[in-house]
């Protein structure tokens, strides 16, 4: 059963390729309204925990429920290179079931990208690429918000942008996940921090006022734990 | 404007939105993928130009005075259809991949039935329109006497698309992870065409020689009841193929 302030419930979660286990046994509640940031060395299964959250990839084992339906910013736009900026989006919104070409609009320029809405994303460059694709996981407006190394080629003010969207939708009470290895753009607006070594999710705890140092000393630490 | 007002709470209100909600993801899937193969224009005049020189060498490979012209041809239109529409299978979910939009998809409320659909609709028109400029350079190369039979010959090419696009479109979605997805679909997908693809040759044998319909009954119902299993199969199937 799903608490009622929870946004994403996982209960003993694990997930494979073939015969090596990704993930191992991962149970984790994501409340309304906090933003976690999922830390870990390259290979420590930050990637296919997101995807397995997003209902991307199937767990072997254990069972995952969002509340509210879920966005996802992967590595890749996940957006087609011969339609335009708004094409992309009025597509995925079709297949949504609806026709909103007025929230379209607000999204493209709130990701500062309606100058760019008409040309193809092809075009754009990987700032902008991104930028397309956070703003394609805000149009359903979802009640869970999973984010893979949402900064990757965003210049500074563009960072800004996201971060300012993570923080207001906290405050709207949504639940987020960010996955990053830069951590000190969003220590600021996160709340909880997920420690994941080797597929184990070695450690949940709250910011408690640390710096980004302090998160990445912690992290060398569980990792020498085993 | 008129709206049409369908009774929402009953069985056949309920009913109608699915299948509404079905066919508008499905229509929006179909017309994606044609308006960025309009754009790019990559399979279809690759398709294209491949269907015209396999018709033109096939007609100029036979001896005129041992083999008439006649006896190749229904050969000769499947081949011809079948190969060059494999070309554009390849593509549908070529599309998917770039940028892992298979994902975007699947992050949708769209079902993996209306995914299917829409990809196979979309297949669908592109075959088609293959097979429409196809036929009447066929006709003209090998001149035969179809026009009065038109209709039966259009038939059968529904009919033998539809199977071949429903396995072909399950198939180029299980292939398209693959490293070498363009080598795997034609080994993959030709066995499961040699029976449709005989039936449709049968058939249209029996078109271009006048035979009566009833020589031709049985292997339209053969080739009904492929596109009903194929179609059925693969719209079942298609989730467990996209699902990590």
């Amino acid at each position: 059963m799903m608490p009622p302030d929870a946004g994403v419930v996982a209960t003993d979660v694990a997930w494979r390729v073939g015969y090596r286990w990704i993930l191992k046994n991962i149970s984790l509640t994501v409340a309304a309204g906090t933003v976690t940031l999922l830390v870990g060395g390259n290979g420590s299964g930050k990637t296919s925990l997101l995807r397995v959250l997003a209902g991307l990839a199937r767990p072997a084992k254990g069972s995952v429920s969002c509340r509210g339906g879920v966005g996802f910013v992967a590595h890749h736009s996940m957006l087609y290179d011969s339609l335009t900026g708004r094409e992309n989006l009025a597509f995925i919104t079709r297949l949504d079931g609806g026709h909103a070409p007025a929230r379209v609009d607000a999204l493209l320029k709130q990701m500062g990208l309606e100058r760019a809405a008409d040309q193809r994303l092809g075009t754009y460059s990987r700032g902008m690429t991104q930028r397309l694709a956070i703003a394609r996981a805000l149009l359903s407006d979802p009640g869970v918000l999973l984010l893979d190394e949402p900064l990757t080629g965003l210049d500074e003010a563009a960072a800004r942008i996201v971060v300012e969207v993570i923080k207001r939708r906290r405050q709207d009470g949504h639940a987020i996940i960010v996955a990053s290895h830069q951590l000190v753009e969003f220590m600021e607006c996160a709340t909880d921090i997920g420690f994941l070594v080797s597929g184990k999710l070695a450690a949940w705890e709250p910011v408690n006022g640390r710096d980004a140092g302090a998160v990445m000393h912690r992290l060398r630490d569980l990792v020498a734990d085993g | 404007m008129v709206a049409m007002r369908v009774p929402s709470c009953t069985g056949f209100g309920i009913w109608w939105q699915m299948a509404n909600g079905l066919f508008s993801v499905a229509g929006a899937i179909a017309a994606k993928d044609l308006a960025v193969e309009w754009r790019t224009k990559t399979a279809i005049v690759s398709s294209l130009v491949f269907a015209i020189l396999v018709l033109a060498i096939l007609y100029f490979a036979r001896d005129a005075t041992a083999v008439s012209a006649f006896e190749v041809a229904p050969g000769v239109l499947w081949v011809t259809f079948t190969f060059a529409g494999m070309l554009g299978l390849n593509r549908a979910f070529l599309l998917e991949r770039e940028n892992h939009a298979l994902d975007g998809l699947r992050l949708t409320s769209a079902t993996p039935s209306a995914i299917f659909l829409g990809k196979m609709v979309g297949n669908a028109v592109f075959v088609g329109l293959i097979e429409l400029v196809s036929l009447p350079l066929f006709i003209l190369f090998y001149d035969v006497p179809i026009w009065n039979r038109l209709p039966v010959l259009m038939l059968v090419v529904a009919m033998a698309t539809l199977a071949f696009v429903s396995v072909g479109t399950l198939l180029s979605a299980m292939v398209v992870r693959t490293r070498f997805s363009e080598v795997m679909l034609p080994v993959l997908l030709l066995p499961f065409l040699v029976p449709p693809i005989v039936s449709a040759v049968q058939v249209t044998w029996r078109i271009l020689a006048d035979r009566p319909m009833a020589e031709m009954t049985g292997w339209l119902s053969l080739l009904g009841a492929f596109d009903v299993v194929f179609f059925m199969l693969s719209i079942m199937l298609f989730d467990a193929i996209i699902t990590e």
